[in-house]
């Protein structure tokens, strides 16, 4: 039996709505088959008040195990680093998360807003929010580079807006079952096993990438979402198109371009008017180049696979 | 009118001394933000499309890029049609306009 205990911060409940949607494991899976228990979640806690905290305190203190601290959301340190803004129990939740953090074995932060700050943390940031361990790229966040949980790990980044309802559950599974040791995290605490390919990879219009055919408009079947529509999925790690949306879609297959969400600077470009759903190009070459690719190779590349191209890749054609 | 109609009737339009907004490329998002909103007031007027568009006959170098409709992402090759929804318009891949992207 393995203690798991969620908490928000400055959140949506996005996360919460997708892990509640997840199937391959399910939430009731969590409990009935891999033995979890769920001491409380925001949605599913029966505790109130003062029964709440008398469980909080108990978990900080050790009395009750902490096997897996799962954090929702931005640790909010306004207003000027207080926190009490984000008040819960009775405190603001920064020092429980401080506290419960310590004592955790395993930490685990869910959605862009926990592993980076997310949407909150987009300037000017007014709530001062920032990631479990990370403010967009710098490591660090709310507990800093050094932190490792009981276990000897960094927090478990599981990134996404929100993320994929299976990528949580399979990870919290992961650790409950005591296979926690074999994550591989990457230089960001997100486990490889999910976040090493792209969200391209799998997209069904990669053949509209290969031949430089673009969509110029939303719901167009044809066509590439990069090169006009703002479509990140060349540069973004996730498994949006091995691990589909409710087992039959991404947002790709659907028409609707890659925002990127998996990654630290989400929302790119601090959300500038003009810069969401459209390529951001200097001189009409992209200013973000699929990974590793330099701007000369892509002119050359473009150049040639355009001339290239055959007829169907420009005809309207299912994708989906 | 079908495309190669149309595609001749602005040959004959570019051929005929229509000068058209060439320069500034639109080189920033800004830019391409700009001349596309006014692109947009002017979607059933051919003429205005090709002034604002910066439509020419022959490509244009820019910047050390060729940038020629051939390689650009609008530019259907096998139809010879620039895609791009404020533009809209049959062309030759040897031609141009401020708005090109690769």
């Amino acid at each position: 039996m393995a203690n798991l205990l969620w908490l928000q911060g400055g959140a949506c409940s996005g996360n919460t709505m997708s892990f509640l949607n997840a199937e391959e494991p399910s939430a009731c899976d969590l409990v009935t088959d891999f033995g979890i228990n769920v001491l409380w979640h925001p949605s599913l806690g029966l505790e109130l008040g003062e029964n709440l905290k008398k469980m909080l305190n108990g978990l900080v203190s050790g009395q009750i195990p902490l096997d897996i601290f799962v954090f929702e959301g931005s640790v909010v340190n306004a207003p000027g680093g207080t926190g009490e803004w984000n008040r819960f129990a009775g405190r603001p939740m920064k020092d429980w998360v401080a506290d419960l953090a310590k004592v955790a074995a395993f930490t685990v932060a869910v959605g862009d807003c926990a592993t980076w700050g997310g949407i909150p943390a987009t300037a000017p940031n007014p709530s001062e929010s920032v990631g479990l361990q990370f403010l967009k790229r710098a490591s660090g966040g709310f507990l800093g580079p050094a932190y490792k949980s009981k276990a000897g790990l960094p927090v478990i980044n599981i990134p996404g807006c929100p993320a994929h309802p299976d990528w949580i559950t399979q990870i919290v599974v992961a650790v409950a079952t005591g296979r926690g040791g074999d994550l591989t995290l990457d230089e960001f605490g997100r486990p490889k096993t999910f976040f090493t390919s792209f969200t391209q990879t799998g997209c069904t219009r990669n053949m509209h990438f290969a031949y430089k055919v673009s969509a110029t408009e939303f719901g167009q079947r044809k066509g590439c979402l990069f090169y006009d529509l703002g479509c990140r999925g060349p540069m973004t790690h996730s498994p949006c198109n091995r691990v589909l949306w409710n087992r039959q879609s991404s947002k790709t297959r659907a028409g609707m371009p890659c925002m990127g969400c998996t990654e630290p600077e989400f929302p790119f470009f601090d959300l500038a008017p003009g810069t969401v759903f459209k390529t951001q190009t200097v001189m009409g070459v992209p200013k973000d180049m699929p990974q590793g690719v330099d701007k000369t190779g892509y002119i050359k590349l473009t150049a040639a696979a355009k001339a290239a191209s055959p007829a169907w890749a420009e005809e309207d054609i299912f994708v989906v | 009118m079908d495309d190669d109609k149309k595609r001749e009737n602005i040959r004959a339009l570019l051929s005929d001394q229509l000068k058209t907004e060439v320069f500034p490329r639109a080189d920033t998002a800004d830019e391409v933000n700009r001349v596309v909103g006014r692109l947009q007031e002017v979607r059933g007027d051919l003429v205005r499309r090709l002034i604002i568009g910066g439509v020419t006959a022959a490509p244009v170098v820019h910047g050390d890029i060729d940038q020629a409709c051939e390689t650009c992402m609008y530019f259907l090759v096998h139809r010879r049609y620039c895609e791009l929804p404020e533009l809209d318009i049959p062309v030759e891949p040897n031609w141009s306009c401020r708005l090109w992207r690769i």
